[in-house]
């Protein structure tokens, strides 16, 4: 037992603290426990935390991914375009745009894998050069509003629960199962860890870093869709405040950014503690300036509880703990 | 069986088959760089007159300055072997401090340009320190440093505003032997640079980011090594702040954010290594100066605005793929 919680300290963590904030927060502003207060702080989350799936995806494997904004973006504006407010072209648009966000993270892993472009670079390089196409192609105008069908998978509900907290619960189970019990987990866990020693020890490196980039490239595109049924609409730059708070929420939920550790029970957590933590800071009167601050603390409290320094302490903790236990 | 994205650490080679090879191959990234930068100012010159002249290169400087002071500080950072992000942050702050606290007083100008320095290479100590002593990784680090100051930045001026003094405005357009104050800042930077990596801190520094692990056992202390790199990259973030006051005039809370990403580019287009040990200033400032004259091309070729992004990506993937490929030749000439 005590193996399994020194294994996920870093996940439990992320869950302790998200619990701590939520009664922080209600503490401050009694109606942020109510039914629908939790109902858009849900739906809000799991816009990032979709985002972050990819991600996460890719930071186990060693790299980053900054082509997200612009992946997002395009999706949204794109799709909003091809379907002009109707639902009907949505059967062949949704998977077009899929298979772009796809082919977009295509790219980028091939240049990270079989090229040998660092991952920072690669990224960066496909964000700016599909913001200008983009830019180019629609000339920067608005576009039209979301297709219904859009708007009920993103603000919608089941009965009391939003339906894109099912997405993203749906989402939660596929890459939990991906990332435990199927090989791909494996692979990406040892590439992570050490790319050389994975190399050699047959795992099939160039195809899982290029996966990790196509699933990212995808979650960005599935988000994008989605967030246009939020918003009401595709606008410009919607997808940059998603670049800091993926990566926010992978490094919160306990991965660490070079590879190897992580999951996205850990990221969910990250989602969750970032979006309550915006709900908290209104209820205390603070300004978008202080939640900042708040962001960049909270990420740096949480890394250094994974570093190796307090690795030692909390090893420590842990046996005397069991040592008391074996006493009794 | 194709090889993975590995940090490679390049020593310097023992015995090139031949020597030119071996040099042009040692430069290759930089040289692509100069290549790029002539074809743009050729196109430029060609459809734009007096291109040739002292007050281009005065006003093209002046352009491109804040983003060689930023991209100076990420150069050495990244020859360490790490990266900055809270330069944004600190810039951010810079501009945001010096437009609400400078009054038309020469002397309370300095100080709080000196204050300005001061704060800048003390936030960079801070992260250095934090990476050395909990171990933690750069990247990560100063993302969330990028954050705090942003924040903090916000909380001092919300929204863009505030003044400085008219002659502080004025600073670029100070013409000494016919050339503008900041082409003279320019030559000091150069003169600075061939001045500090001969020096034993700028030789630890690159010795650090080759093999971190052998400049340790030489006797390098890795702490100071990252407190100075660091520091110094946020000295170079707060002069960056205040040059970029000359030229807005004002305070901007978020304008940090446009120089992280572009400064790391500004350093790789010009030939420095994301894995360290590698990288000189000279290709620094070309890499920044091809991102702005991309601004004054599109602007000649009469197309829209918006190819400017698509451009610098597809240069930044050039030199990339061009060091990349020198690498792996010349890794295959010694074998």
């Amino acid at each position: 037992m005590s193996s399994f919680f020194t294994r996920n300290r870093l996940i439990l963590l992320a869950y302790l603290g998200m619990v701590v904030l939520l009664l922080v927060t209600a503490l401050f502003s009694p109606g942020f426990l109510s039914e629908s207060s939790l109902r858009s702080t849900l739906v809000l989350a799991a816009f990032v935390g979709i985002v972050a799936l990819g991600q996460t995806f890719v930071i186990i494997g060693g790299g980053i991914d900054l082509s997200i904004p612009w992946v997002l973006n395009s999706a949204a504006i794109l799709m909003t375009l091809l379907c002009a407010g109707q639902d009907l072209p949505l059967v062949w648009v949704a998977p077009l745009i899929l298979a772009g966000g796809a082919a977009i993270g295509l790219i980028n892993g091939v240049g990270v894998a079989i090229f040998g472009v660092p991952p920072i670079i690669m990224t960066l390089a496909a964000n700016v050069i599909l913001q200008g196409l983009i830019l180019v192609y629609t000339g920067g105008s608005p576009t039209p509003s979301a297709p219904d069908l859009i708007k009920f998978l993103a603000v919608g509900r089941l009965g009391p629960v939003p339906v894109i907290a099912l997405i993203w619960a749906a989402l939660a189970l596929v890459a939990s199962v991906l990332l435990s019990r199927a090989a791909f987990g494996r692979h990406l866990y040892a590439l992570g860890s050490s790319a050389t020693v994975a190399e050699f020890s047959g795992v099939p490196t160039a195809r899982t870093i290029i996966l990790t980039y196509v699933s990212s490239g995808l979650s960005a595109a599935l988000a994008g869709m989605l967030l246009t049924g939020y918003s009401g609409q595709a606008y410009l730059g919607m997808g940059d405040s998603y670049l800091f708070t993926s990566i926010a929420a992978v490094a919160i939920g306990g991965a660490s950014i070079l590879g190897g550790s992580g999951h996205y029970l850990g990221t969910i957590a990250g989602a969750l503690v970032l979006t309550i933590l915006t709900g908290l800071l209104p209820a205390l009167n603070l300004s978008s300036g202080a939640l900042l601050v708040v962001y960049g603390a909270v990420i740096l409290v949480t890394v250094s509880l994974g570093s190796e320094t307090f690795a030692s302490l909390w090893g420590l903790i842990f046996r005397t703990k069991k040592r008391k236990t074996e006493g009794d | 069986m194709t090889a993975p994205a590995l940090p490679v650490t390049t020593e310097p080679r023992k015995q090139p088959m031949n020597r030119w090879r071996g040099w042009l191959l040692d430069r290759a990234p930089f040289l692509v760089a100069c290549l790029m930068l002539s074809v743009i100012v050729a196109i430029y010159g060609a459809l734009q007159k007096g291109v040739f002249t002292l007050d281009e290169i005065n006003l093209d400087t002046a352009a491109a300055m804040t983003l060689i002071l930023a991209a100076t500080g990420q150069t050495i950072v990244l020859i360490r072997g790490g990266i900055d992000l809270s330069i944004g942050g600190m810039i951010s702050l810079g501009t945001v401090i010096a437009a609400t606290q400078f009054t038309g007083d020469p002397l309370n100008v300095a100080m709080w340009s000196a204050l300005i320095l001061a704060l800048g290479f003390a936030v960079g100590a801070v992260n250095g320190l934090l990476i050395t002593a909990l171990k933690l990784q750069p990247f990560l680090v100063t993302l969330a440093s990028w954050s705090i100051l942003n924040g903090v930045a916000m909380l001092i001026l919300p929204t863009d505003g505030g003044s400085v003094p008219g002659w502080w405005i004025g600073f670029s357009y100070n013409l000494i032997l016919g050339l503008a104050s900041p082409v003279w800042m320019l030559i000091g930077l150069i003169v600075f640079w061939y001045w500090f990596r001969a020096t034993r801190l700028g030789i630890t520094i690159q010795a650090t980011g080759s093999n971190e692990k052998s400049a340790f056992l030489s006797g390098v202390s890795i702490t100071r090594i990252n407190i100075i790199t660091y520091g110094l990259s946020g000295l170079f973030a707060a002069a960056a702040a205040l040059y970029l006051t000359t030229q807005t005039g004002a305070g901007s809370p978020t304008i940090g954010k446009d120089y992280i990403l572009p400064s790391v580019a500004a350093a790789v287009i010009g030939g420095v290594s994301l894995f360290g040990g590698r990288g000189h200033l000279l290709g620094t400032v070309i890499g920044a100066l091809i991102l702005t004259l991309i601004g004054n091309l599109v602007f000649v070729l009469r197309v829209s605005s918006y190819w400017q992004p698509v451009m610098s990506g597809v240069i930044l993937l050039v030199a990339v793929l061009a060091s990349s490929l020198a690498e792996k030749t010349a890794r295959g000439q010694e074998q």
